[in-house]
């Protein structure tokens, strides 16, 4: 395909420099490869090795800490359970029958089936809709990115809950008096749990394809149709150029979609559709705990990430799409007719309807209507758990109960962490994101990439019970360092979560920088850190903030691995919301779900408008446009 | 295609700006893990008790206590699932001090791995509900009892509930009858070996769930989630934990609870790490004797009203709270933990692939 397209595609790797000499790199302070003698020859050339090389071990050093390690431990577990106290053998395949036994491959398929189908209808879904708010003068352009934020902070299980709360027999459309029986026996079953995830994990693909189609001026779609190509021909050249984003959100959206536990654990458990997560799950809360079925089944999850992979590596390979250059210019947006303006505005008015109006009608009536169902036909709305939960005391009937609710102190403590996280993420995953766009990755960068893109496939359960197995070894007590249950472990956790989801999101956009803007900078006479910071820094700036924004928001509300890294007595507010649902005050669980969701968004707005205020106009204007 | 991967140019740009991020990542990392540690190496020279529990009136407990002893209580509230798993996944280096949840056969099993603490009781005077919980190698000391598998429903759909289990796998309530999965919800393996114990057996027992499994039953992961189906119209019948029912029935007058008999007792309980330093492990016996003393009975029973507060107590002199039926009016069985707590993996694998499959 790519011979076919004669645009900038090919990077003209060392065509000027290597033309110039060794004695003009060096008049321009680059780095000089040559023969040369002696110590200082040795001594340049070790330095010169440093520099290329030892940035990459560093960042390859941090995620082996943060992910392989874990990761490792919990599936070393599975084959050598002695190792970690699980068992008295130092090796035993006995995990695998076991969890052979326990249809362990079904789960698997229907996970893989379910993934593949999702991937699909959000390419559809989320490459549709960024052409729309990205390429045409759709209606509502400005708040359309605001309301993809919005999905991709709701949680799944709350999706599959908002949805069964408007089907059920005694739900919102009966209370209408629509009958929904039919489709209520559909969505109950791989139909539903196919269309939950599909909304759900939208956002992943509309992100990366954005940020693509930003980064591409309309000079290619102009190019070929000054010559003559019409809209087909059109498709051929833009569609292998989008490349690197479409793969990146092939791949990321599978892995999510193997990953989601909020899914399988309600809408697919409920129709009796086993997914691999829940198999994970429920061997893990099993007692005595089954972690080596676990790990066998992490183990088959980590290896289907290969699949994505193998098919970014068969259509990559090699090939550069580096367009984000000094000469991209802002793409000119399609014009649309009145009539099919409107219409692409109802289409994606309606899809936010079906993918937010459920997950918002599912949470706020939690909260308000205390007898959900029973009494639903008198509306009992009430302001009492917010009272309750802002005043930091429980009524219960005639006695107080002072501090129960207390919110302050969880909010604060995940503020104080979300905070620290997104920060270190968005920095640790842009070096793991050009590790990664590495045009002819060796093994390594090949390994690692799988790790991370298998972590991502892998339930937060997996990674806590891992982070306790690998930083809670008694050797590492007896030196006196005892990580687990401390709040550095737990952010290491966040990390873990983090880093390989962002760095696979910024991707796409790192894929595109080309390294001209550097070049032109350090030609220009400016040092490396200077040009970086003049030419690199604004090209990746808005894609940074973002990759702030979501690691917060996600870090913020995240459940699994906060249950088991959390110190004792520091709760942050997920495992405090947690703790009140799951002992039945649903009411006070969902007003403080409502007051932490209002103070995230407060940190986005306050982030974002910092951003477009403070940042310099130029740096908005590059790379992702209407994305954040 | 243009290959000369040995471009020393942009090399030389590229990886200084690798090497520049890498640096300001090792930082940052290094300097929360530098701020972290300094609070959590910031203990006191008391040994702080470290409880993990899942009980709604486990802080109104703590923060008595704390006040009461001046001992540090360092508290992880949670749900049953997570304390285990933690539990489990730190037996080579455990940081519990003292474990609060429901269900004997949880404590039985932590017990055969030999987690527990033995051969302590607090001197109390038991009714013979707690006298009969107290295990033979006082490995854990039970704090009160609720019961497993409830009949919840509400009056206003369901005016003729069933009266036996048999009933249960009438036509009548095909598709109309939900539980938790016992894998899952710690309060329900006592309720599925409960029921095999009734029956006679784990062969009548596992006849019996596929007969309900054939009558169209719902499984849901835990009692509120059946319960939530319940209060949705989707099942007309939920057997959940009777502290979950009950406290329904508070909120809602309509939502009836019935125990169908027998019933299986579910006594709550706390067991001390057999691995705690041994100064931890004396601050736990405090603490256990704290709870089950008149104060600590009063917090138990103030401090979750409408939940867990709602429990049958095993001391003489302590009466239940008045949402709770007399004992006397129900017909209770109790199980043995270590015969259960044993099957537990297998009975799970069981249920897992005929009932929730």
């Amino acid at each position: 395909m790519s011979q076919g397209i004669p645009l900038a595609l090919e990077e003209p790797e060392g065509a000027s420099p290597q033309g110039a000499g060794p004695d003009l790199a060096a008049q321009v302070g680059l780095p000089v490869t040559g023969k040369r003698r002696g110590a200082k020859a040795f001594g340049a050339r070790a330095a010169d090795t440093l520099s290329r090389y030892g940035g990459a071990w560093v960042v390859w050093l941090i995620l082996c800490i943060l992910v392989a390690v874990p990761v490792g431990a919990f599936l070393l577990q599975a084959i050598s359970p002695r190792m970690f106290g699980q068992g008295s053998s130092w090796f035993t395949l006995s995990a695998f029958s076991q969890a052979f036994q326990a249809n362990a491959f079904k789960a698997l398929l229907n996970s893989i089936w379910v993934s593949v189908a999702v991937c699909a209808l959000d390419l559809l879904i989320g490459g549709g809709l960024a052409w729309m708010v990205q390429r045409t003068n759709v209606g509502g352009r400005r708040i359309w990115p605001g309301f993809m934020w919005a999905l991709l902070l709701a949680p799944t299980y709350l999706m599959a809950q908002g949805w069964t709360y408007l089907l059920e027999p005694k739900g919102v459309f009966a209370q209408m008096g629509i009958n929904a029986s039919a489709v209520y026996h559909v969505f109950f079953g791989p139909a539903g749990v196919v269309f939950v995830l599909a909304l759900a994990n939208a956002p992943f693909a509309y992100l990366t394809i954005s940020a693509a189609l930003g980064g591409l001026g309309s000079q290619y779609e102009e190019a070929v149709r000054v010559h003559g190509g019409g809209r087909i021909a059109t498709a051929r050249v833009i569609v292998p150029v989008l490349a690197p984003a479409v793969l990146a959100s092939i791949a990321l959206v599978f892995a999510e979609t193997m990953s989601d536990y909020g899914v399988s654990s309600t809408l697919a458990f409920q129709s009796h559709f086993q997914m691999a997560t829940y198999g994970i799950y429920e061997a893990v809360t099993d007692l005595p705990t089954q972690f080596g079925v676990a790990g066998v089944l992490s183990i088959l999850l980590l290896a289907s990430a290969a699949i994505p992979l193998a098919l970014q590596s068969r259509v990559t390979r090699g090939r550069s799409y580096a367009i984000l250059s000094g000469r991209t210019r802002p793409a000119n947006r399609h014009l649309l007719r009145r009539p099919a303006k409107w219409a692409m505005t109802s289409v994606v008015a309606g899809f936010f309807l079906l993918a937010l109006g459920a997950p918002a009608l599912g949470a706020f009536y939690g909260s308000f209507v205390s007898n959900l169902g029973v009494e639903i036909g008198a509306h009992d709305l009430t302001l009492n758990a917010y009272r309750e939960v802002l005043s930091g005391s429980t009524q219960y009937g005639h006695v107080q109960v002072e501090g129960a609710s207390a919110l302050a102190a969880p909010l604060l403590l995940s503020l104080e962490l979300a905070a620290i996280t997104a920060t270190v993420t968005a920095v640790l995953g842009l070096a793991v994101a050009r590790l990664l766009a590495h045009r002819r990755p060796g093994r390594f960068t090949k390994a690692g990439d799988l790790l991370l893109l298998g972590s991502i496939a892998l339930p937060g359960i997996v990674l806590g019970a891992g982070y306790i197995f690998a930083f809670n070894l008694p050797i590492a007590s007896r030196f006196g360092v005892d990580l687990y249950e401390t709040l550095p472990l737990l952010v290491m956790g966040y990390l873990a979560t983090s880093v390989p989801t962002q760095s696979r999101i910024m991707m796409g956009q790192v894929a595109q920088v080309h390294t001209s803007l550097l070049e032109a900078a350090r030609v220009h006479g400016a040092r490396a850190i200077s040009a970086w910071r003049s030419a690199y820094v604004p090209v990746v700036s808005r894609v940074l903030v973002l990759a702030w924004l979501v690691t917060f928001t996600k870090t913020f509300f995240e459940l699994p691995i906060s249950q088991l890294l959390y110190p004792p007595g520091q709760e942050p507010i997920s495992v405090a919301i947690n703790s009140w649902v799951s002992n039945y005050h649903y009411d006070i669980g969902t007003a403080m779900t409502v007051l932490a969701l209002l103070l995230v968004f407060a940190v986005i707005a306050v982030v974002s408008g910092g951003f477009r205020l403070l940042a310099p106009r130029g740096w908005q204007r590059v790379g992702w446009r209407n994305v954040g | 295609m243009l290959r000369n991967p040995k471009n020393a140019v942009s090399r030389g740009k590229t990886r200084p700006a690798l090497t520049g991020l890498a640096s300001v990542a090792l930082v940052s990392t290094a300097l929360t893990l530098t701020t972290g540690t300094g609070i959590a190496t910031a203990a006191t020279s008391v040994t702080p008790l470290v409880v993990y529990s899942a009980q709604g009136y486990d802080s109104t407990e703590t923060t008595a206590f704390q006040k009461a002893t001046g001992i540090p209580v360092e508290l992880d509230d949670d749900s049953t699932g997570p304390l285990l798993t933690k539990i489990e996944a730190e037996k080579n280096n455990p940081k519990w001090g003292v474990l609060w949840v429901d269900g004997a056969t949880a404590f039985a099993s932590l017990d055969q791995q030999g987690l527990l603490m033995k051969g302590w009781e607090p001197t109390v005077s038991w009714n013979a509900l707690g006298k009969e919980a107290v295990p033979p190698d006082k490995s854990y000391v039970p704090t009160g009892f609720t019961m497993a598998g409830t009949l919840v429903y509400d009056d206003k759909t369901v005016t003729d509930p069933p009266t036996t289990w048999q009933d249960l796998l009438a036509t009548k309530w095909n598709g109309d009858i939900g539980m938790n999965d016992p894998a899952v919800s710690g309060p329900t393996y006592p309720f599925v070996a409960g029921m095999m114990n009734y029956l006679g057996g784990v062969n009548q027992g596992e006849k019996f769930y596929t007969g309900l499994e054939n009558n169209g039953l719902h499984v849901y992961l835990t009692n509120g989630d059946t319960l939530a189906a319940l209060e949705a119209g989707i099942i007309k019948l939920a057997l959940i934990q009777s502290s979950a029912g009950i406290g329904a029935g508070i909120k809602d007058p309509d939502i009836k609870v019935k125990f169908l008999p027998p019933v299986t007792a579910l006594p709550s309980a706390l067991g001390i790490d057999s691995k705690a330093p041994k100064a931890e492990q004396l601050e736990a016996e405090k603490f256990i004797e704290f709870v089950l003393s008149t104060q600590g009975q009063q917090l138990m029973q103030s401090g979750d009203p409408t939940g867990d507060s709602l429990y049958w107590p095993v001391l003489t002199g302590v009466t239940p709270l008045k949402a709770l039926p007399a004992l006397s009016s129900i017909k209770v069985q109790t199980i043995n933990p270590y015969t259960w707590g044993s099957r537990e993996d297998t009975i799970n694998t069981w249920f897992t692939d005929n009932i929730v499959e």
